[in-house]
């Protein structure tokens, strides 16, 4: 009892300091034809818990690379990643993903993928099926709880998947460009649905996009990275008011944001094509 | 008459054979080599080409060797067999089994490997543990392939069928196609032709209609 209470507090303070996820000194580094190439160089950003960082950059530049170091996809590495305080080796439940692609069972209903994670990680199939069921009326799939991926639509099968990775209620969730391969106006819903899911569910969120503006209505703090070799270029805090929607692109204060954004990445831009002209 | 017999001669062998109880004695003396050896040599086929597909240990061991005997006719192991197990019933299965395990195994390999990657991850990342993953990630996701592979080892079954027969045997259709061209029964002949073909088209209808329901998913 005395234990507890002499280290209830301490472990309260050690808490609210310490982020969700921390990356330092990440450098990844592919072996090609070529030679090596460094896809990420010396990358290095904290996320507090229960905030929203967007990573946003053009398309090769390591920040999917980055997000499957943090998930334990890809290993191997040089830095220190640590999630929850626990350095990362491999994928682990707490850390949930949903990828560019939905990638569900195609041979399971949308109930028994959504109730897959909880099964591996032991719960009963009537525990498992209950959590799907919740799940599903939260993502508004309740008349298809029965049907099969292929049946769905891209965003259909999308809403699934962020169900699915939801359903071990995870404490940091990754997601890597998610709605990339939608249509703009579904695009639109999904962001909206996600930013109203983000108010009910406490997980830490690391969303990677090559959309600025997609990064700015949903993030806390956007993360500008650049490519060749994979740098983060710019940290922009985004102080827009919560709840917020997609709406929020017409309003002055985020145009300004974008407007700062946009320089940094021209900027970045003219000198990578500079340099390419110089070699 | 004997190298072209009409419809009327075929058709009067076939009744005869069928009248003398013949028929049904090899009809089914047939269907037992032909079942038996698919469900011994598709299940040794799936169970090797997930071992092979999932461990390259198993695989590099394995592999190599099953890519040697693959392309060998089984009509060529005939006198082999015959020396190794006499004019027995388990010559002729080996023969069948023989035919229809490589196919499996080939497509259950190929199957496995082809599982897409990012199903792999995403159960990764839901904790699936190693035996689940082979259970309901792998062995799933190779399914189709596998199943090809067995519709396709249906006729092979019935190809070795015929080798297996061949090699001495004392019922079954093609023994009895074999008998009737020794006495130039080419009715006989033609109706016993007729039979193993209606058998293999009914077999692999059977088939295709199964495999609908095996992949139930589609």
């Amino acid at each position: 009892m005395k234990l507890a209470l002499a280290s209830s507090p301490a472990s309260v303070e050690s808490a609210r300091k310490q982020p969700a996820i921390q990356v330092s000194n990440l450098s990844i580094v592919f072996d090609t034809k070529r030679g090596q190439m460094i896809a990420v160089d010396r990358v290095s950003f904290d996320v507090a818990p229960g905030e929203f960082v967007c990573i946003a950059g053009p398309s090769g530049c390591g920040k999917s690379t980055v997000l499957n170091t943090i998930a334990g996809l890809e290993v191997p590495f040089e830095g220190e990643i640590l999630v929850e305080g626990a350095p990362v080796y491999s994928p682990r439940p707490d850390v949930g993903m949903v990828f560019q692609q939905p990638h569900l069972f195609p041979w399971k209903s949308v109930r028994s993928n959504i109730a897959h994670g909880p099964r591996m990680l032991g719960k009963s199939k009537t525990e498992a099926y209950a959590i799907a069921d919740d799940l599903i009326a939260m993502v508004g799939l309740k008349r298809f709880a029965d049907a099969y991926p292929n049946t769905l639509s891209g965003g259909m099968q999308q809403r699934v998947a962020i169900a699915r990775a939801l359903a071990n209620q995870p404490r940091v969730l990754l997601m890597d460009e998610p709605f990339g391969a939608l249509d703009a106006q579904t695009r639109a819903v999904m962001q909206d649905n996600l930013l109203a899911l983000r108010d009910r569910i406490k997980a830490t969120i690391v969303f990677v996009t090559h959309d600025i503006d997609e990064a700015i209505v949903l993030a806390d703090r956007v993360l500008i990275m650049s490519a060749g070799p994979g740098r983060i270029l710019r940290e922009v805090a985004v102080k827009l008011p919560r709840p917020r929607s997609s709406s929020v692109m017409v309003e002055p204060a985020y145009l300004s944001l974008k407007k700062d954004c946009l320089d940094v990445i021209r900027a970045e831009g003219l000198r990578a094509f500079n340099q390419s002209d110089a070699d | 008459m004997v190298l072209f017999p009409p419809p009327t001669v075929v058709a009067a062998a076939v009744l005869e054979w069928i009248r003398s109880g013949q028929f049904f004695s090899d009809l089914l003396a047939s269907l037992f080599r032909v079942t038996t050896g698919f469900i011994i040599g598709g299940a040794l086929g799936i169970l090797l080409g997930v071992l092979t597909g999932q461990f390259p240990v198993i695989s590099s061991l394995l592999s190599p060797l099953f890519h040697i005997l693959r392309p060998i006719p089984p009509i060529a192991f005939v006198p082999i067999v015959i020396l190794w197990f006499g004019l027995s019933e388990a010559g002729k299965l080996f023969l069948v089994v023989w035919g229809v395990f490589f196919t499996v195994w080939l497509s259950t390999h190929i199957g496995v490997q082809k599982v897409d990657r990012g199903l792999i991850r995403a159960a990764l990342m839901l904790g699936t543990p190693r035996r689940q993953m082979l259970q309901e990630i792998v062995l799933l996701g190779a399914l189709p392939y596998i199943v090809v592979g067995l519709r396709t080892a249906v006729s092979i079954s019935f190809y070795t069928l015929v080798a297996a027969e061949l090699a001495g045997a004392f019922a079954g259709i093609v023994y009895r196609i074999e008998i009737a061209q020794q006495n130039l029964q080419t009715g006989q002949v033609m109706g016993g032709l007729a039979a193993l073909g209606l058998m293999s088209f009914i077999a692999d209808r059977l088939f295709a209609a199964l495999a609908e329901r095996i992949v139930w998913w589609r």
